[in-house]
């Protein structure tokens, strides 16, 4: 019996053994693996770093006109708090017309600012005077606003600090709460191990985690959220794997950036460098002692505890912290006394969060993805500077917005129907200032504004007027016939365009026609100089597309985006000179070293002359024709020029308007292009209007050139006349392109059908 | 003879790569030299407003944002830091966009770095506007014209 029981106990005894040998080998071969896991992850790039993209640095100097509101504005965007007196470098204070603002350090990829007081004299919204540490001084930047990022897709965000950087009082803090046998475990702590085992025996299921500081960062870097023995297990054995291979300080180091501290959006903010710049404003340096205690705090739970959306939450759990400070004697009692009475004071704007600009973003992703890989830009923490306005575009979102609302409430369409766009650039250097993708500005999705392809209706007379203007046969007053036309196709259709009041008006003046935007004189007009000449007039505008030479074309019966668009009216703002519409500036490493520039380029496309008449063409739009709305808005002494478009049967609203330093392009319609009760005046061109009200424009003065003459003229007689003759009006010609007829005082006006009508009548 | 031809063919690039690593060190001097060769060939003029950055003479009559970047960009043109003085006078350009000092100066930089289109394109811009002042008009179109007969 006994050697039975013996043998069967030999033979178990064997089973244990050989079973033990092959769990050692399993568990020798998983440890290898974890180990290669965790050393490939330590010693490799631990984070991919989304690129920052930064709006424009805002420039301050004497004569720039500012209304101290938008100064404030884009301050608090940039996280300075306004304060009685300035101290620290974040910080403004406002005495009635003076301002003082300290100045953080910045760098830019072109150099640095250093963090300095800058003090401010506005008299009538113009900056009058400026000095900087007290010395008088002519210019100043602030720091760009961060605009967005171009996140990798699991969209996580942090901003990488050096243990060095981090106050001795938030270790101490977050070791005292989390895990304070962290300098004396090897990754697990069997103490915290035995509270949490008590405890979900207690509660009856896994309700805490004895994790150590090694085994969160373990968790977060490596593992998934289930609650698991396995998990555990493995969590265990990785956290003794890297407190074997690395010292205390490099996992602190680490875990401080790996933390998942709260969302913005659909960033994910990670770390406490990021998070105390989101919640705070300020460098993780910069903090006091209760906003450690709120970061701290959070790490237990980044949703339930945080400061911006659960604020009583927060409130109590930094208090427990603080509290937790004070049994350690990381602080005074007094001082628990005093700081847990304290509000939060989280910042309600601040750069790191930030109003997400996704039409804009998009166009900045567009124009770096010739010289940048996807990859490079969700990891190598490229800085991107571009030349977004922030003021600007806060308008222009609110223009859109507002304008839609009330068309929608006024001629009671459904709610959300309308759909808007716009393009705000420099006239002279082409920078893409504003851009709105969609009524709902933080939309990421369509963006209208580069990819909506619309008819763009009489947008496209300039060009036709330009064609003309470029002809030696054509001048400001060449009349030109109003009168229904008829245009056969090619394949039996006729084309009989109509004007909008469904009348015809005879001879009016060419700039008039333009003006009043006249379809069937323009039809005419752009038949005569000829549809080919129409499109090298819009190739030379930076049309790119191959546009057909129906006749049609010159009513606008073509699609482009506003973006397109506002290319084409670019060239003519900037009196013929066509610059391509950029976004970025520059693009820099993280560390500030400058990898690329977009400079500035230029390309005379049309001659001065004739982009001299057009702008003064569209001038006449505001003073007299369809755009005239933009008279009562605005100071006349501006000399605005623009251009309305209506698309058939009111499907598009169409607007671009510029002055001498702003154009813009504004389009309204519906993306299942169904028709609208409005035009181009009533839906875009107000738009324009508000996005512009209050913010400065620079007065629009064509470019005269020494070919550029002016005479009295007899408009509707198409003749020079003398200055003192009723009706006698000053206009502008190209020398040699003048009215050939002169006419005195004691004739009466004439209107002399020019030879090609009579072809054309036939 | 082979192995000597590849050696030499290896030695040579070795120089090549070696010659174009290397930035030699140049005084003011030898800078204003150099640039004053390049631009040989273009106009040596001065206008009290458009001034003339290649001797550095240039006047600022008024402390205004766009003298300060002007004056900046004028430094660092002499100093051969061409990027620095492109990039401060797009800054200028962008307070001051009709400022035709800014786009001689452009013309200029753009010339020195051997894009002769972009520098006639500069020149053209200047002359756009300059058309009010008899003077700088003249000025600026002996330039346009010293690039375009440089050009073919």
């Amino acid at each position: 019996m006994k050697k039975v029981i013996d043998s069967k106990f030999k033979r178990y005894l064997g089973w244990f053994f050989k079973l033990s040998l092959v769990g050692v080998v399993v568990l020798a071969v998983l440890m290898a693996y974890l180990d290669a896991k965790v050393r490939d992850k330590f010693e490799g790039k631990r984070w991919a770093l989304p690129a920052k993209v930064f709006a424009r640095p805002m420039e301050l100097y004497s004569g720039l006109a500012l209304n101290p509101k938008y100064l404030v504005q884009e301050l608090e965007q940039i996280g300075y708090r306004r304060v009685p007196s300035v101290q620290t470098p974040g910080q403004y204070m406002i005495d009635g017309n003076e301002m003082d603002i300290y100045r953080r350090y910045v760098r830019l990829y072109d150099g640095e600012e250093h963090a300095a007081r800058i003090h401010l004299r506005f008299d009538n919204n113009t900056i009058s005077g400026l000095w900087i540490d007290g010395a008088p001084s002519d210019i100043a930047r602030l720091e760009p606003l961060l605009i967005g990022g171009i996140y990798p897709k699991h969209n996580e965000d942090r901003q990488l600090i050096k243990l060095e950087d981090a106050p001795k009082l938030l270790i101490d803090a977050l070791v005292a709460v989390e895990d304070r046998d962290f300098y004396n475990h090897w990754g697990i702590s069997l103490k915290g191990i035995a509270r949490a085992f008590m405890v979900n025996v207690q509660q009856g299921g896994l309700v805490q985690g004895g994790s150590t500081l090694t085994q969160q960062l373990v968790k977060n870097f490596f593992l998934t959220r289930e609650r698991s023995i396995q998990r555990k297990a493995v969590e265990a054995l990785m956290a003794i794997l890297v407190e074997l291979h690395y010292d205390k300080d490099e996992i602190l180091e680490t875990y401080l950036n790996e933390v998942y501290l709260g969302q913005s959006g659909r960033r994910a903010i990670h770390g406490f460098g990021l998070a105390s710049q989101f919640y705070f404003g300020k460098h993780i340096r910069n903090l006091n002692a209760p906003e450690m205690a709120t970061l701290v705090g959070m790490v237990k739970g980044p949703s339930v505890y945080n400061p911006k959306r659960r604020p009583d939450n927060a409130l109590a759990r930094r208090n427990v912290v603080l509290n937790v400070m004070q049994d350690q004697a990381l602080i005074t009692p007094y001082e628990y006394q005093v700081w847990s009475k304290r509000e939060l004071d989280v910042v309600e704007y601040s750069q790191y969060q930030r109003i997400e600009y996704p039409a804009f973003l998009d166009l900045v992703r567009r124009q770096l993805r010739s010289d940048y890989k996807e990859q490079d830009l969700t990891s190598e923490g490229l800085r991107i500077y571009t030349s977004l306005n922030p003021i600007i575009q806060r308008s222009a979102e609110q223009a859109v917005k507002k304008r839609l609302d009330n068309i929608e409430r006024d001629y009671k369409l459904e709610k959300n129907g309308l759909q808007g766009a716009m393009v705000v650039a420099s006239t002279e250097s082409g920078e893409v200032e504003a851009l709105v993708g969609d009524r709902n500005p933080r939309y990421f999705g369509f963006n209208r504004a580069l990819d909506a392809n619309r008819s763009i209706g009489s947008l496209a007379k300039p060009a036709v007027y330009l064609t003309a203007l470029r002809d030696s046969r054509y001048h400001f007053i060449s009349p030109i016939d109003d009168a229904p036309i008829k245009v056969a196709g090619a394949n039996g259709d006729v084309w009989e365009p109509e004007n909008y009041d469904h009348e015809s008006h005879g001879i009016v003046p060419l700039y008039q026609a333009m003006a009043r935007s006249l379809n069937q004189a323009t039809a005419r007009l752009g038949l005569q100089v000829g549809l080919s000449n129409v499109l090298k007039t819009l190739k030379d505008l930076g049309v790119d597309r191959e546009l057909p030479a129906y006749p049609s074309i010159v009513l606008g019966a073509f699609e482009l985006s506003p973006f397109e668009v506002a290319q084409m009216y670019q060239t003519i703002a900037a009196s013929g000179f066509q610059t391509p519409l950029k976004a970025i500036r520059a693009v820099s490493t993280a560390e500030g070293e400058l990898l690329s520039r977009y400079g500035f380029n230029v390309n005379q496309s049309i001659k001065t002359e004739p982009a001299y008449l057009i702008q003064k063409a569209m001038q006449q739009v505001v003073k007299i024709g369809t755009g005239r709305f933009l008279n009562s808005q605005f100071d006349q002494s501006l000399n605005l020029a623009g251009k309305t478009g209506t698309s058939d049967s009111q499907r598009d609203s169409w607007f671009t308007g510029f002055s001498g330093d702003k154009l813009a392009v504004v389009w309204v319609g519906r993306d299942d292009n169904q028709t609208m009760p409005i035009t181009g005046a009533g839906g875009a061109l107000r738009i324009w209007a508000h996005t512009f009200k209050d913010l400065p424009l620079k007065p629009l003065y064509p470019l005269p050139s020494e070919n550029i003459v002016e005479h009295w003229v007899n408009v509707n007689g198409n003749a020079i006349t003398d200055e003192s003759c009723e009706g006698a009006q000053l206009m502008p010609f190209i020398k040699g392109q003048e009215p050939l007829q002169k006419t005195d005082c004691s004739q009466p006006e004439t209107i002399e059908k020019p030879w090609w009508s009579r072809i054309f009548n036939q | 003879m082979k192995l000597v031809f590849k050696i030499l063919i290896v030695v040579s690039v070795f120089s090549l790569l070696g010659a174009c690593s290397i930035q030699p060190y140049q005084s003011v001097d030898q800078i204003q030299a150099t640039q004053s060769s390049d631009f040989s060939m273009l106009p040596n003029w001065y206008h009290p407003d458009l001034g003339l950055q290649l001797l550095g003479d240039n006047e600022y009559p008024e402390q205004t944002a766009l003298a300060s970047l002007l004056q900046k960009a004028d430094r660092a043109f002499l100093l051969n830091e061409l990027q620095s003085c492109q990039i401060l006078l797009e800054r200028a350009q962008r307070i001051s966009t009709r400022d035709p000092g800014v786009y001689v100066r452009l013309s200029y930089l753009s010339w020195l770095d051997g894009n002769i289109d972009k520098a006639e394109q500069m020149a053209r811009r200047a002359y756009a506007l300059v058309a009010s002042d008899k003077y700088a008009n003249k000025e600026v179109k002996r330039l346009l014209t010293a690039i375009q007969a440089n050009k073919y």
